[in-house]
């Protein structure tokens, strides 16, 4: 363990930071110094004070505690999308993948599709038909995102397919959900991983530009991008309501971009 | 070969677009809200816009017909609403009151050099009523006749309201002679106002110099952007790209007050933003305890005085103080009060049984779907400050923001539980109109902007009564009451009334925000000394 850590000084870092911003999310409510729902109206737009380290937003609320929430809100919604990705990419991706075929050919042109539209002009045209919603939201993101992953899997698996190890557990008469079960992805899980691990931070910019595009959550959430799009409003009397949330997206997104690259380096050493 | 020429031009497009922006910017920088615009022959306005074409007939697109400067009616309203000549010279009504007769101005001429006749104004006017219905909300005649410059209209019945009528910016007078040889819609249509379209499009309009019009015309073009954003509005206006820009909001208007180089003229408006209420027998609000708790739940002193800086004057009846219809003898019985809506909620059989903290009854929530519209900043605020409030007082609201567009034909066909907007109560000098179109019995679509449901036969016999009441002071009672038989019902509820202002550069003279907001581009509007 020490050992590990000595080598990997960057990646352990990172880590210890990514887990502090889960503990931070999971333990929001606890954490934040008061309801970030319940404002007091007659105090609105306040600065930085004792009270409220972060000043108070339009409708009198802590901003602080609103951030703190905010950091549960945008990091659940993201790992629900990377998650769901990986999931539904890694699935068609074997399928398409081990199958080949006419499975592999409808399964590739659908990918095929959905890649050749821009992506986030596409996600914010399918979060306008649904309705802005988390949930939409993260239907909108996996429309748009699971034709990459499909695709990153198929060509692994295709590289896999032939194997020996993999012949070998077919003439024993091994079932096929066996074999994609017990050879297939074991070997390709790290690839996915390292993906979407580097998704995360990407994912969690676009998220809060739905919701800063309207399209996202809903007020009152606190959610990062919709609390940008509140403070627009009044960005020349008040800036930091935009600040605070710009830095605190800023923040989470780096950690999780240079942690996602520390994990790559460590699980793909072949990666320049 | 063909592609790539193509793909030259564009680069040297791209790259044209991009030098001429870097000169602007450097041209702009040393004198940031000094003037980037030094010509004193444009003028450059920035508005909001909701008209995807000049026609005047459609929809509410006259508003920016007038607004730009392009048409004017027969009547006008002055800073104090009172009805004065515009391009008629005076009117009088017969005896009976069944007939009018409207002097038009000898010597206007329309833009393209045609007399402006009673013959012209007669066939403008019947135009509006064949092209929209909405012309027959506000009067039915029995025929029109023009006599020399006279033009004289003949109706069924008595009808008081008939010049401010005619001021209604969808009786623009326009020239008919020249339609056959001009698309209205899309080169916009030939009127009388100081300036004409010089090109059109929904972002932004390009209007010149009237050569015809009857007095000083004090610039030879104005630009007329559209910047729907109040904050880019805002901006634009500090940052010199604008001379003069509409409405701002509550959070910027403090910069420009405490600024020299600027001319606020904000005065109370005409307007009300109030939120109608879908009482049709499936919806929870259909039960007049739980709108008269939901009106008493919601803070208004606070959300105009406090969250909106008291821009708005906190609301209570369907119609602004600064009209002059009893604001102060009106009685709310649904004034500010958390522990009166608690009981009622409880009266009418809300309780929390399973201990979330929403409210329900047979297994349904407390939940209201409220729709809101983000182009004017105040109605998102307001919708979010009552969904705070009142979620304290167990009630679940979902704030629904859709495009501004699609908010007429959501009212009409009642696709909401409270529906929010900011509603000009007095576009024809008077309530009558307004009171009529959101609270009539809708009858088969009769009335359809009462999309809500709401009836009252008493409140219906009044109207009727007001419709055709000549007298001044029982006009004025009659009103007093429908509003407050309107109160008594929780019929709507009223948030606010806002002030509206126009902010100039000191660049320019003149320009002056009318209680009425149809008149925005002047000729009086003329470059600073």
């Amino acid at each position: 363990m020490t050992d590990f850590i000595k080598q990997n000084k960057l990646f352990t870092f990172y880590t210890a930071l990514v887990i502090l911003l889960v503990i931070i999310a999971i333990f929001a409510p606890q954490l934040a110094p008061q309801d970030p729902y319940e404002g007091d109206m007659r105090n609105v737009l306040q600065p930085p004070s004792d009270e409220h380290i972060f000043g108070t937003d339009k409708l009198g609320r802590d901003t602080f505690s609103r951030i703190i929430c905010g950091t549960q809100v945008s990091l659940f919604m993201t790992i629900c999308v990377v998650i769901l990705l990986a999931v539904v990419g890694g699935v068609v991706g074997i399928l398409s993948g081990y199958f080949g075929g006419k499975v592999e050919m409808i399964l590739m042109r659908i990918a095929d599709m959905m890649l050749a539209f821009p992506g986030v002009v596409l996600a914010i045209a399918i979060a306008g038909i649904l309705g802005g919603s988390i949930v939409n939201t993260i239907l909108a993101l996996l429309a748009v995102g699971w034709a990459k992953y499909a695709r990153l899997v198929r060509s692994l698996v295709i590289k896999l397919r032939y194997n020996d190890f993999i012949i070998a557990a077919q003439v024993n008469g091994t079932k096929t959900i066996n074999i994609l079960w017990r050879h297939v992805l074991p070997n390709i899980l790290p690839m996915i991983v390292i993906t979407g691990a580097m998704d995360i931070g990407t994912m969690m910019m676009e998220i809060a530009g739905l919701s800063f595009l309207g399209f996202g959550a809903q007020a009152p959430t606190p959610e990062w991008g919709l609390m940008l799009n509140e403070g627009r409003q009044y960005i020349q009397t008040a800036p930091l309501l935009m600040i605070y949330p710009g830095l605190a997206i800023f923040i989470v997104v780096a950690i999780f971009n240079l942690w996602g690259d520390a994990l790559r380096d460590l699980l793909d050493p072949r990666h320049d | 070969m063909f592609k790539i020429k193509k793909l030259f031009k564009r680069l040297t497009f791209g790259l044209c677009g991009i030098a001429t922006a870097g000169l602007l910017l450097t041209g702009c920088g040393g004198d940031s809200a000094g003037g980037g615009n030094a010509d004193s022959t444009v003028l450059k306005v920035g508005v909001t816009n909701f008209a995807d074409t000049l026609e005047p007939t459609q929809n509410y697109f006259g508003w920016v017909v007038m607004r730009y400067g392009l048409g004017e009616c027969l009547t006008k309203f002055d800073e104090k609403m009172n009805i004065v000549p515009w391009l008629a010279e005076s009117w009088s009504t017969s005896e009976d009151h069944l007939t009018w007769t409207f002097k038009i101005r000898d010597g206007v001429k329309f833009s393209n050099g045609d007399p402006l006749t009673a013959e012209a104004v007669k066939s403008s006017i019947e135009r509006a009523f064949q092209k929209n219905a909405r012309a027959a909300t506000f009067f039915e005649y029995e025929s029109i006749t023009a006599d020399g410059q006279n033009l004289i209209i003949k109706t069924k019945k008595p009808l008081p309201g008939m010049p401010g009528y005619l001021a209604d910016p969808l009786f623009i007078i326009v020239d008919t002679a020249a339609e056959s040889g001009r698309d209205f819609s899309k080169e916009g249509p030939i009127c009388t106002g100081p300036y004409t379209v010089e090109s059109f499009v929904k972002e932004k309009a390009v209007m010149k110099k009237n050569p015809n019009y009857y007095a000083e015309v004090p610039y030879e073009t104005v630009e007329i952007p559209s910047i729907d954003d109040p904050n880019t509005r805002a901006m634009a206006l500090q940052a010199g790209d604008v001379d003069i820009a509409v409405n701002i909001a509550a959070g910027d208007i403090d910069i420009f007050k405490g600024n020299d180089k600027f001319l606020v003229d904000e005065i109370p408006s005409l307007r009300v933003v109030l939120a109608r209420m879908n009482q049709n027998p499936d919806r929870i609000l259909a039960d007049p305890k739980v709108r008269a708790a939901f009106i008493s739940g919601c803070d208004r002193e606070t959300y105009n005085n406090v969250l909106l800086k008291g821009t708005f004057i906190p609301g209570k009846a369907p119609v602004p103080p600064s009209l002059d219809y009893g604001f102060d003898k009106l009685t709310d019985p649904n004034a500010y009060n958390p522990e009166r809506a608690k009981t009622l909620l409880a009266e009418a059989g809300w309780a929390d049984s399973n201990g979330d903290g929403i409210l329900d009854k047979d297994g349904k929530n407390l939940e209201l779907d409220f729709v809101v519209y983000n182009s004017r900043a105040e109605l998102p605020l307001y919708a979010e400050a009552v969904q705070a409030d009142l979620k304290k007082l167990g009630f679940d609201i979902k704030i629904n923001t859709v495009d501004y567009n699609l908010i007429d034909n959501m009212g009409i066909k009642g696709e909401y539980d409270l529906l929010i907007s900011n509603i000009t109560t007095a576009n024809t000098g008077d309530p009558e109109i307004f009171l009529t179109w959101y609270w009539k019995t809708n009858v088969d679509g009769n009335n359809p902007q009462n999309g809500s449901g709401y009836s009252n036969p008493e409140y219906d016999a009044k109207l009727e009564e007001l419709n055709s009441e000549f007298d001044a002071e029982k006009r004025k009672q009659l009103i007093i009451d429908l509003q407050q038989i309107l109160l008594n019902d929780a019929a709507s509820i009223f948030f606010g009334y806002p002030q509206t202002n126009i902010i100039s550069s000191k660049r320019v003279d003149g320009v002056k925000m009318y209680p009425s907001d149809y008149y925005w581009i002047t000729n009086l509007i003329k470059p600073a000394k």
